[in-house]
């Protein structure tokens, strides 16, 4: 049985309904990502298993004791917010102690655990500073030990990195997965960023006006996206239409050209129904493939330089779509309006729902 | 650059001749009381009045009453505000700055009316009940400045995310108040304190209306009987208040941790 669950949670905020029928079950030491755009409710949810907001109606239970009720004082669910939060008139280790003195833990055991868990996030020296004194990232990782010291049965972390500069952002990062690989920590992790949620879970529930629209690993969010919402937050999708001609084959037309599909085949489509085809624009390439590819005839109309990556956008008759590049330094980059072909493996074609 | 410091320089002594040149004028008349010779001869005269001791004392402990009525009023409701009812904010600070704008004999004329010894509250009837009235119309006129000061204490402090932080740590209420709330807003408390202190160790109108042997009124009678002695009054209660807001100085920098990067 699942560690965390999450049933049928709903908020409203008078008439607004802000999280609808939210169901997440999370195993312990797992790591979940809630992803979403901004207002979407993933600090609501996050809210409401701290004890912050009750919920409307629906359940929260930790390991399997019902939760609900309880004040956020009595649920032993660690927080760490965008804006750190630290007590300013504490001391580093006195932060980190905050919630041991509060449990009355014996004074060694807390000189020990302070200890340990400066240790833990790498700054053993710095535990006689006050707030004021650290960078943003050094207090970030202060509140991080600050959560983690009364041993929480949950950790949530609201968009932690959101207020660090980029290059610590992603050190940060790999720094709380590693901390929370280490001590088999199950965590919920609110971002409105998604490589940052791709790159560090375990699975990822990508939210989208309130509700879950997919619940997956990183590899199946980005590859299989269940709708159309998340298959453009998460990733570029280059979507366009096209029309069933051959349902029983699989095979669909696409600007007069004709492509078979073989994974549509099972997908009960009737002739001459439109349906929406995505494509990553990894997935195109940029020169001719022998079959099974499809190649295209195309028009460059822009060329962006991104580093190992050129992105180039192409028009094919109506479409304009995204290819994806390698850049390679013995091989000149494509020029604005030339003629190019490009192809594509029919078998990356994701259809959305 | 060097031309700012220049005139910044010149505002300050401006400023510093406007403020010190009566007080020097005044300390130097307090001390002619012997022909010929500089003498403290008026401050020992005044400091030898039992009438002296007995208002100043009379307004000392007034003015600790007034502290603690003043703190336990403003207090809570500050901290509440901010944390549960920040849409009241402007309402809550509309009404502390109308002893600002109403004048103290009018507060005093509304007591009276209300609490006179015909009324249902016979307050002005006794002693004791005319010193609370007092106490209350001090608290009242000190409302601005204690408010203001506990409200910027709290306001330096991310008050509301800092409580959901020590909640979820496990810390009751109280524990949040002690150990967080108050040593964050400490220094800001005492200044509130300190103001306090300093209006109504001046305050005439109140005090003499009510009739009550306050430091004020004393003040005014002696500028009204004597010659010298005013003077070294007026520098003794300048001393008072300025001791008062050196001590707000001292204490701000005693608390380390408020030195804020921002
Ligand atoms: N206390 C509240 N009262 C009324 N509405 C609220 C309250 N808290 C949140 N909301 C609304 O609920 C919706 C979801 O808010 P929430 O903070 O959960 O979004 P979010 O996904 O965390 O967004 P962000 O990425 O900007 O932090 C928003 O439309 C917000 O305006
Ligand atoms: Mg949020």
């Amino acid at each position: 049985m699942a560690f965390l669950q999450l049933k049928s949670l709903i908020k409203s905020f008078g008439p607004v309904r802000v999280v609808q029928e939210f169901n997440l079950d999370v195993a312990r030491g797992e790591f979940v990502s809630l992803l979403g755009p901004s207002g979407c409710g993933k600090t609501t949810v996050l809210r409401m298993v701290a004890g912050f907001e009750s919920p409307t109606s629906g359940q929260i239970i930790i390991d399997g004791a019902d939760v609900t009720g309880l004040r956020p004082s009595q649920r032993n669910v660690g927080l760490v917010f965008q804006s750190y939060a630290l007590f300013p008139n504490l001391t580093v280790a006195g932060n980190i102690a905050f919630g041991l003195k509060v449990a009355r833990k014996p004074s060694d055991e807390i000189a020990t655990r302070v200890k340990d868990m400066l240790k833990l996030i790498g700054l053993p020296d710095l535990g006689e500073r006050y707030p004021f004194e650290l960078s943003g990232g050094q207090q970030q990782r202060v509140a991080l030990a600050r959560a983690l010291a009364v041993r929480p049965r949950v950790l949530l972390l609201d968009e932690p990195l959101s207020a660090l500069d980029a290059k610590i952002r992603v050190s940060l990062r790999d720094q709380i997965r590693d901390i929370q690989r280490e001590l088999g920590i199950t965590t919920i992790f609110v971002t409105h960023d998604q490589e940052e949620a791709l790159s560090i879970s375990d699975r990822v529930v990508v939210m989208n006006k309130g509700r879950a629209d997919q619940i997956g690993t990183p590899h199946e969010i980005y590859n299989k996206p269940k709708t159309e919402f998340v298959a453009n937050f998460v990733g570029t999708l280059n979507a366009f239409t096209a029309v069933v001609t051959h349902a029983a084959k699989g095979t669909i037309k696409v600007n007069d050209t004709a492509i078979t599909v073989p994974h549509l085949r099972e997908m009960q489509l009737t002739n001459g129904a439109q349906v929406k085809l995505g494509l990553r624009p990894e997935a195109l390439h940029v020169g001719k493939q022998p079959a099974p590819a499809t190649n295209l005839p195309a028009t460059v109309e822009d060329v962006h330089f991104l580093g190992s990556v050129i992105r180039l956008r192409v028009r094919l008759g109506d479409e304009v779509m995204s290819i994806d590049t390698f850049n390679r330094s013995t091989e000149k980059p494509p020029v604005i309006g030339g003629k190019t072909t490009i192809s594509l493996n029919p078998t990356d074609l994701i259809l959305i729902q | 650059m060097k031309q700012g410091t220049f005139w910044s320089w010149v505002v300050f002594i401006a400023g510093a001749i406007y403020f010190f040149l009566p007080l020097i004028a005044t300390f130097e008349f307090s001390m002619r009381a012997r022909r010929g010779v500089y003498s403290f001869d008026a401050y020992r005269s005044v400091l030898a009045d039992p009438q002296f001791r007995d208002t100043l004392s009379y307004s000392v402990v007034l003015a600790l009453l007034t502290i603690v009525l003043g703190l336990a009023i403003v207090t809570p409701t500050a901290f509440w505000v901010r944390l549960k009812l920040p849409r009241l904010r402007p309402y809550i600070e509309f009404i502390t700055l109308l002893p600002l704008v109403i004048p103290p004999i009018v507060i005093v004329f509304g007591y009276i009316r209300l609490y006179n010894t015909a009324s249902y509250l016979p307050l002005t009837g006794s002693l004791r009940g005319t010193d609370f009235l007092l106490m209350c119309g001090y608290a009242t006129l000190s409302l601005p400045y204690m408010y203001r000061a506990v409200d910027t204490g709290l306001r330096s402090i991310d008050l509301v995310t800092m409580t959901e932080a020590a909640q979820s740590l496990g810390a009751s209420w109280t524990t949040i108040i002690l150990r967080l709330v108050l040593p964050n807003v400490l220094v800001a408390i005492l200044s509130g304190a300190f103001l306090t202190f300093a209006i109504v160790i001046g305050e005439y109108v109140l005090a003499a209306l009510l009739n009550r042997p306050a430091f004020g009124p004393y003040m005014v009678w002696m500028g009204g009987n004597r010659a010298y002695e005013p003077a070294a009054l007026a520098v003794i209660a300048f001393a008072i208040t300025w001791a008062c807001m050196g001590l707000i100085q001292l204490l701000t920098r005693f608390q380390k941790h408020t030195s804020k990067k921002r």
